[in-house]
């Protein structure tokens, strides 16, 4: 099968920018599917989602294009995922790719994930296809945008297409561009089977689905294959494209895009990246840049009834199945009982895993503080990875701490320049270098990854009012001082609610801290005293006063089933409190310990 | 649902709601309909109507009414006749207990002398007084139609039309009421020397104009339950008992209707929105008027809401009612409860050991102290 009319892409832009807007325009365009059926499509998928419990997204899909040339081409598009938590699994996707279009919304111009994905498209040697989006805006500045795409990311501005996605404007000559501009496939059929894995998900069915590139070889049903990471050996089920439904065919050969089944019980077994080959026939070398996904945020996930202990780790087993970026173990709180530290790439990350637990396996959780690996040197010697506060040892026993850092970039007008710096010392940033590109500004800071985890983000675009985008990648572990800040309730320090801080923050943050639990921490029967305490000193003290008056009056003419259900609404309510010795303690009490 | 569920007990309540008012209180979220020409007869007619329907159920000849309550809305709107009509239609229907208690709610402006003693004779044995409060600049917050001096004269009128049975609604926690003012209006209420006195913390609920635009001034939390504690001790000093959370009686005055709902006892009920309970079902009937009527004309019992209870549910609703009071429950009925909640039972010794909550043995009560803090036991007790 001849590769010419072959092309595979992506499509890779900043957050906001019409990158679903387009890709659905060229679905609809090369009547993959209409605009209306694309738009069921994702519910249905959604739908499936929350049905088995597994992500499936329209990751890639083949669309049939009869260009003007007169020529039928397979145009393999490959969907990334679009968050700054997910980079690796970017890369990988683009890695499947021989060309990526670039969207640049021309009103807000290029942000710090158009770089960033640039940067990836580029390192993986991809042909880029600039696109201004967003034409039809009467803020674009199409002139602008093709200036900044040319200083910016160094590629010919002239050459850049301008489309309205959502009006359909210039669309047509974007396909054009993919089969003009983006090269066909190479690869050797003849060779040993050398397949890329970009992405997978977990079909009660079928075992594992593993989303394939080809570079060399072929595969069909039958074939022996061999995962380089872990040496495993399957016989492949079943092997097709995406059209965008899964569609069977009897063989992928080199250059194409498409899936393989191979009765695999965990996405655990064929991660993102891992390179398939043959058992009998293996590829010389593997593809560049495999890595296990590493969890870069930690937090303690506990049920708030204790007897959804099982019921949780069922849960976790099961997410794990699809997800093997997420990591678990279990752990004892003091304060929470048994429950279970867990691993996340990043704070969305963590948000999506606790809302599909709570959603989907309808558990009740609390998530204790999130917090980063610290890297401890002890007297004795010893190197300890401490990603729960509560394990950091005694102060005595610390020779020295290590935070881990990370490169960051910000895009942002001048005009808010003051502000970000003025933030950026807040959360101990270190200034690494600062270039104008026209009105705007990229600077670039390291950061400890504990100040930017949490809330960064958010405090970035309500400073600019938007403006400032925001990117950064894992640096290096660097010397802290870092302290234990330890909040008790009536004296009794809850393990849950310690955080590892800089010893500069320690107080401003305790007495912060306090203050905001006063503000979630109901009254009860006895007054709370709430302390925050570094080691033996207590920095900060706050009290909840005894509850005064907690009564409805009156059952007005005998409607006493109105007062059970407003009673059992409020009961409602307290399922979310976790009782600590003899407090009751909110959820949002543990979330404040985030957002402080 | 309802006419299906026989009653357990052969003694039973009856409330009777009467919906109409001049005008809102801005407190109240209850059933209440504009007073509106034209209006009171079709209603009259639909609740006998109403009591036709309840009074053809299967064991509607087996049971004793003991106690009747006339609820509203502005029950002392009714022209003595029509009360009269009304308790008749009762008496024709079912058998009225020897010395059942029946009760009218009043508001000041509506009553004279000549009306209570008129409602008396028709068969009234107890008017509960809607005073609210003493200080005219507080009344006229509240909507009140009635001033301080009214509300003396209306007192005064039903003892000349000879009650013994005379209740006063106060409330507290009133916008713009301060504590002192507050303990001279009890001090002025009790000197009356009413049999009854309830005293209701100010709720907003939803369904009130104030709920639901939102009032200023309040007082202070701390100020609330200094009012409670106030008049708690004055109560107290003249002799009240403090039967229930909000209720004050002298001794051999409780109120025996509401005492009834505490027992989770059983009761039928009549009027747009009213509630009943009978069997394992409490029900509540359509609210708006003329709902309501068409239901009733149209032949049928006017119920838009009921809920059969499930053991678990009956055994909630009387630990709650009951801890209400101040005979509180039976320890085996928490002990019941709290078999298959560990957690609860170490609840309730913090209630204990905080002095909230006293168990000697037999049966487990609420201190005043517990009182004004019941809820938080209750959503417990769910």
């Amino acid at each position: 099968m001849s590769l010419a009319r072959n092309r595979n892409f992506s499509i890779v832009a900043h957050i906001d920018h019409g990158k679903s807007t387009l890709a659905d325009r060229l679905l609809a365009l090369t009547g993959t599917m209409d605009a209306k059926k694309a738009v069921d499509q994702v519910l249905d998928s959604m739908d499936l989602e929350r049905e088995r419990g597994i992500t499936i997204k329209a990751h890639t899909v083949r669309l049939l294009y009869r260009a003007k040339d007169g020529h039928e081409y397979t145009l393999n598009l490959i969907d990334t995922p679009g968050h700054v938590d997910f980079s690796y699994e970017v890369s990988r996707a683009l890695a499947a790719c021989e060309g990526a279009v670039l969207i640049v919304d021309a009103a807000q111009g290029i942000e710090a994930q158009t770089l960033a994905n640039f940067y990836l498209a580029s390192d993986a040697g991809l042909t880029i296809i600039p696109v201004i989006n967003k034409i039809d805006l009467p803020a674009a500045d199409v002139d602008g945008t093709r200036e900044q795409i040319h200083d910016t990311l160094d590629l010919d501005g002239t050459e850049a297409l301008a489309i309205s996605a959502k009006h359909g404007t210039g669309v047509p000559e974007v396909l054009e561009a993919i089969v003009a501009r983006i090269p066909p496939p190479s690869g050797d059929a003849d060779a040993p089977l050398k397949a890329l894995v970009f992405d997978s998900f977990y079909d009660s069915y079928q075992g594992v689905v593993i989303y394939v590139r080809l570079k060399d070889g072929h595969v069909r049903p039958g074939t022996k294959i061999l995962l380089m990471s872990n040496g495993r050996t399957y016989d492949v089920a079943q092997v097709g494209v995406f059209s965008p439904d899964m569609r069977p065919v009897a063989e992928l050969s080199a250059g194409q895009v498409g899936y393989i089944t191979a009765a695999i019980k965990r996405v655990a077994d064929a991660k993102v990246g891992d390179t398939i080959t043959e058992a009998a026939r293996p590829t010389a070398e593997p593809f560049p840049g495999y890595r296990d996904a590493k969890p870069m945020v930690f937090a303690g996930l506990y049920p708030i009834e204790d007897t959804d202990y099982e019921a949780l780790r069922d849960a976790l087993e099961k997410l794990r199945l699809n997800d093997p970026a997420f990591s678990y173990e279990p752990e004892t709180s003091l304060a929470l009982g048994y429950g279970f530290r867990c691993g996340f790439l990043g704070m969305l990350h963590m948000e999506i895993v606790q809302e599909r637990l709570e959603r989907e396996f309808n558990l009740s959780l609390i998530v204790t503080a999130p917090s980063v690996q610290y890297r401890v040197l002890t007297t004795a010697g010893e190197v300890l990875d401490i990603d729960n506060p509560s394990r950091l040892p005694t102060p005595d026993r610390i020779e020295q701490m290590e935070e881990p850092y990370v490169h960051s970039s910000v895009y942002v007008p001048t005009e808010f320049m003051t502000a970000i710096y003025k933030l950026a010392q807040e959360k101990r940033g270190e200034h690494k270098s600062l270039e104008y590109i026209g009105k705007r500004v990229h600077i670039r800071f390291d950061f400890p990854l504990s100040e930017i985890v949490v809330d960064f983000y958010d405090k970035l675009k309500s400073i600019s009012k938007g403006y400032a985008s925001f990117d950064y990648d894992f640096a290096d572990f660097r010397a802290s001082e870092l302290v234990k800040l330890d909040i008790l309730l009536n004296g009794d320090p809850v393990d849950a609610l310690s955080t590892i801080v800089h010893r500069d923050k320690a107080y401003e943050r305790g007495k912060a801290l306090v203050e905001k639990l006063r503000g979630v921490i109901p009254r009860q029967l006895y007054e709370v005293a709430i302390q925050a305490a570094i080691g033996s000193r207590v920095i900060a003290r706050e009290t909840v006063k005894a509850m005064g008056k907690n009564v409805t009056a009156k059952c007005y003419g005998g409607d006493i089933t109105r007062k059970r259900k407003l009673l059992e609404k409020q009961k409602e309510g307290k399922k979310r409190m976790k009782q600590v010795g003899r407090v009751e303690v909110p959820q949002e009490a543990f979330l404040t310990v985030l957002k402080t | 649902m309802v006419s299906g569920s026989a009653p357990r007990s052969s003694v039973l309540g009856f409330y009777l709601h009467v919906p109409f008012c001049v005008q809102r209180c801005h407190y109240c979220s209850f059933n209440t309909a504009p007073l509106e020409a034209g209006q009171m007869d079709p209603y009259l007619r639909a609740l006998h109507g109403e009591l036709d329907v309840l009074g053809g159920l299967s064991w509607a000849g087996d049971v004793t009414i003991a106690t009747v309550f006339l609820g509203g809305g502005t029950p002392s709107l009714l022209e003595p006749e029509a009360l009269a009509a009304i308790l008749d239609d009762l008496r024709a229907r079912w058998r009225l207990a020897d010395g059942a208690e029946v009760t009218v709610e009043c508001n000041p402006e509506s009553v004279t002398r000549e009306r209570l003693a008129r409602y008396r004779a028709a068969g009234v044995t107890r008017v509960s007084l809607g005073v609210q409060a003493l200080d005219d600049t507080v009344l006229k917050t509240l909507g009140r139609r009635h001033d301080a001096r009214g509300a003396r004269a209306a007192f005064d009128a039903a003892r000349e039309a000879g009650y013994d049975d005379v209740s006063v609604d106060v409330m507290y926690g009133l916008p713009g009421l301060a504590v002192d003012a507050w303990v001279s209006d009890v001090e002025r209420v009790l000197a009356w020397d009413p049999d009854h006195v309830s005293a209701y913390a100010l709720t907003l609920d939803g369904g009130s104009p104030w709920g639901a635009g939102g009032v200023e001034n309040l007082p202070a939390e701390d100020d609330v339950v200094a009012q409670y504690w106030a008049l708690t001790r004055a109560a107290a000093a003249r002799g009240f008992e403090h039967y229930e959370i909000s209720n004050y009686a002298r001794p051999g005055h409780r109120a025996r209707h509401n005492l009834g709902y505490w027992r989770a006892g059983e009761y039928l009920a009549a009027g747009p929105g009213a509630c009943g309970f009978v069997g394992d079902v409490r029900y509540g009937n359509i609210k708006p008027l003329t709902r309501w009527r068409a239901a009733v004309d149209a032949g049928t019992l006017p119920v838009e809401t009921s809920e059969r209870l499930t053991p678990r549910q009956r055994l909630a609703e009387r630990l709650i009612l009951g801890l209400r009071t101040s005979d509180g429950v039976p320890a085996a009925w928490l002990a019941e409860r709290t078999a298959s909640e560990p957690a609860l039972a170490r609840r309730i010794d913090e209630w204990e050991r905080a002095g909230h909550l006293v168990a000697d043995g037999a049966r487990v009560r609420l201190m005043e102290s517990g009182f004004i803090l019941s809820d938080a036991l209750f959503v417990d007790l769910l």
